[in-house]
């Protein structure tokens, strides 16, 4: 494995070279907080923020995607007929990505990129994007990301990663993709692989040793899912609930989506935009029936989703990675990590 | 109060009318709509509440 | 301050034992730092887990409609600006008054989550209110304030800190202020000209994802089939267009338009903290000088925009 050394005085010419080949997206602070953005040309990475609010999911899946569009000109000879959107084709690069979004990333790919279908949005975004890692040395108090398949330093997903060390990154290229970005921004700085790797292994553990949150999840696969599909606890958790989009949306592993169609005079457009399984209308039938009407239902669903439906059909953990936004972010704090427990925890009478 | 939040979010206010026109005051729907629409054309086309689809 | 919360767990265990409530709806204690969440307690033995403090900025009347037993009374612990929600849910006919037993506590504000975090370049880990003083503990450094000075914007022009309806009362009532310029922050976005104005509501509103917290958090959204959410004919599209986002808080706000009482619970759920109060303020000012109207201080008055009266200003009507 390779291993560079950036100065960090060379880290901002190094980005302004590789805008030349790539959109450069990272993390920046405004009055709302840091979120993960495409960076104009005079702006840099904040690469000490702790978990941005929103995930960089919407770098491969924006929450609104136009997807086709048709003229609804009958003088014309195509009209009504659909046509794909022209797509800026630019490869992309995702400066101090996380490692637990790096995995989400990976848990999503199930879905949107495996033998039986491939979305051809997403798969065509990921082709043409690198990720450049930054290991997380101070974990946020929220960060569960060692019970969930990954950790702060974990290489799941990602093309480059990179530690912090003060004056300089040392970076671990993992993949042609990061050589390429490597290349292109001109870092070359070799560093011994050894000293390196062990360096890593030492930061790693000290890492580790700072994340305080976890959850138990040993036993979510033993559990029938009828039993916890009826435990009496679903009520408990989900009297708060506000039934808002808020932990789906900030969520790096939520996937779901809405198509519609807009029209406007003479075009037609149809775009794909995120949807939240929390919406009372997710389920709404076209024949006026909902499964899921009320607010324990669709509670009850997303908790048996992430933690024991996912856990059954793919068998690679839970679908979390410990980012502790949902956390954050819930406005009633409703705790994932706490109805883990709950749920790891219950034997039916 | 529609009216003053428009025009408080930067809307001009002469894009909002009200009138109460019976079915039986045809003159004063021609008048109205007359008035509305000089009104409405004296303004630049309004963009801040319609939706570009070529974005 | 004292947060009354021994009296008011004292009041639900009576209450409860007694069996004249079925349930009781109040805050519980958060699982991260600066954070408290809305419980429901049905037995006298778990009144231990109610907490009422600065961190408590959710309106609980906003889940009374729903959690009303079949049976029996509901009890809902609620601020001045919370009760004045449940009277208007009262006018409005949500709720009956004879199913609630109102525990009012008087409240000399809340804490501004994000303006705390503002002062700490890492991660709060730990959270205190002892009286007026606070004290935050992150690993970098510990800063004590006075509540006053982190207080939410709301409850800084606030001026009914008193419940104006309750059963009991679970503290001594605490002084209302008087202002000055309740609406300055109104008045400074008037004082912009409209090509300002509409650059300052773009930028509040430019990280919105449309994932209705505030509609959710608002008592006072409790349509069935919320406009945005209706699709024959869908009025508002439900991606990112700015047109789209505009029209969303633009039309919510219309929507409590002389119904609001300020409470802040909309921009306490936002996970982007932004504060749609812009556009709610604007008309809780309109109501008062068009109007001479408050929400939610007269159970026997229905609010300006569902009622007609002949001295109604019409000048605008043509």
């Amino acid at each position: 494995m390779k291993f560079i050394t950036i100065d960090k005085k060379d880290w901002a010419g190094g980005i302004d070279k590789s805008r030349k080949t790539y959109q450069v997206f990272g993390p920046v602070q405004d009055e709302n907080g840091c979120q993960i953005k495409p960076l104009p040309p005079d702006v840099y990475p904040l690469m000490d923020a702790g978990v941005t609010v929103m995930s960089p999911k919407s770098v491969l899946f924006p929450q609104t995607e136009k997807m086709l569009t048709a003229t609804l000109d009958e003088t014309r000879e195509d009209h009504h007929v659909m046509k794909p959107v022209e797509k800026e084709d630019t490869p992309r690069v995702v400066l101090g990505i996380r490692p637990y979004d790096a995995r989400a990333i990976q848990l999503v790919k199930l879905n949107f990129d495996n033998p039986d279908y491939q979305d051809p949005y997403w798969c065509k975004a990921y082709e043409r994007t690198t990720f450049v890692g930054l290991a997380v040395t101070h974990p946020d108090p929220c960060d569960f990301s060692t019970s969930t398949g990954c950790g702060p330093f974990s290489e799941e997903g990602l093309d480059v990663l990179m530690a912090d060390l003060d004056d300089r990154y040392l970076a671990k290229i993992l993949t042609q993709k990061g050589e390429d970005w490597a290349g292109a921004c001109g870092f070359d700085t070799e560093a011994d692989a050894a000293e390196s790797q062990a360096l890593f292994d030492i930061l790693r553990k000290e890492a580790e040793k700072n994340i305080t949150a976890s959850v138990d999840t040993d036993r979510l696969s033993e559990k029938s899912i009828l039993d916890l599909h009826e435990a009496p606890f679903w009520d408990d958790v989900a009297f708060s609930c506000i039934n808002c989009g808020t932990c789906t949306y900030v969520c790096p592993t939520c996937w779901c989506f809405d198509i519609q169609d807009e029209t406007k005079h003479k075009t037609a457009t149809r775009f794909r935009n995120w949807d939240s399984c929390m919406s009372p209308l997710f389920t709404h039938h076209a024949s006026g029936h909902n499964p899921r009407g009320s607010k324990v239902q669709r509670v009850r669903q997303r908790f048996m989703h992430k933690l024991k439906y996912f856990v059954d059909k793919y068998d690679q953990g839970i679908m979390c990675v410990g980012c502790g936004r949902c956390v954050a972010s819930c406005p009633v704090n409703i705790d994932i990590r706490e109805v883990c427990k709950t749920m790891n925890n219950y034997e039916s009478k | 109060m529609m009216g003053n939040l428009l025009d408080h979010m930067g809307v001009e206010r002469d894009r909002l009318h009200f009138s109460w026109i019976s079915s039986a005051e045809a003159t004063k729907f021609v008048d109205v709509v007359k008035e509305i629409s000089d009104k409405v054309r004296a303004l630049d086309t309004g963009k801040k509440f319609a939706k570009d689809y070529t974005k | 301050m004292d947060t009354c919360i021994e009296k008011i767990r004292t009041i639900c265990a009576d209450l409860l034992a007694k069996g004249e409530v079925q349930k009781v709806i109040g805050f519980g204690e958060g699982s991260i730092p600066m954070a408290s969440r809305p419980i429901a307690v049905t037995s006298k033995d778990d009144v231990e887990k109610l907490v009422f403090n600065a961190t408590c900025g959710l309106n609980l009347a906003n889940y009374v409609a729903d959690a009303m037993p079949k049976e029996g009374k509901l009890a809902v612990v609620v601020k001045g600006c919370d009760s004045r929600n449940l009277v208007t849910h009262m006018v409005e006919n949500q709720v009956s008054r004879d199913r609630l037993y109102i525990i009012g506590v008087p409240c000399t504000g809340m804490v501004d989550k994000r303006k705390i975090a503002d002062l700490f370049e890492d991660e709060i880990t730990e959270f205190t209110e002892e009286g007026d003083t606070i004290t935050i503990v992150s690993p970098q450094k510990t800063e004590t304030v006075s509540k006053q000075d982190v207080l939410r914007h709301n409850c800084q022009v606030c001026t009914h800190r008193n419940p104006v309806v309750y059963d009991v009362m679970a503290g001594e009532p605490v002084e209302e202020q008087s202002l000055d310029q309740p609406y300055a922050d109104v008045d400074k976005i008037a004082e912009m000209d409209p090509e300002e104005r509409w650059a300052h509501f773009q930028e509040l509103t430019k990280n919105c994802i449309r994932c209705y917290a505030c509609r959710n958090a608002c008592p006072l959204c409790y349509c069935p089939t919320c406009f945005v959410d209706e699709s024959a004919p869908q009025w508002v599209g439900k991606g990112q267009d700015k047109t789209d986002i505009n029209t969303f808080h633009f039309l919510r706000a219309f929507h409590c338009a002389g119904r609001c009482t300020d409470c802040g619970a909309c921009v306490e759920a936002c996970p982007m903290g932004i504060n749609v109060r812009d556009f709610t303020r604007k008309l809780n000012k309109d109501a008062l000088e068009l109007f001479g109207w408050e929400a939610g201080l007269d159970m026997e008055k229905r609010p300006p925009l569902d009622v007609y009266s002949p001295d109604d200003p019409d000048d605008f009507i043509k």
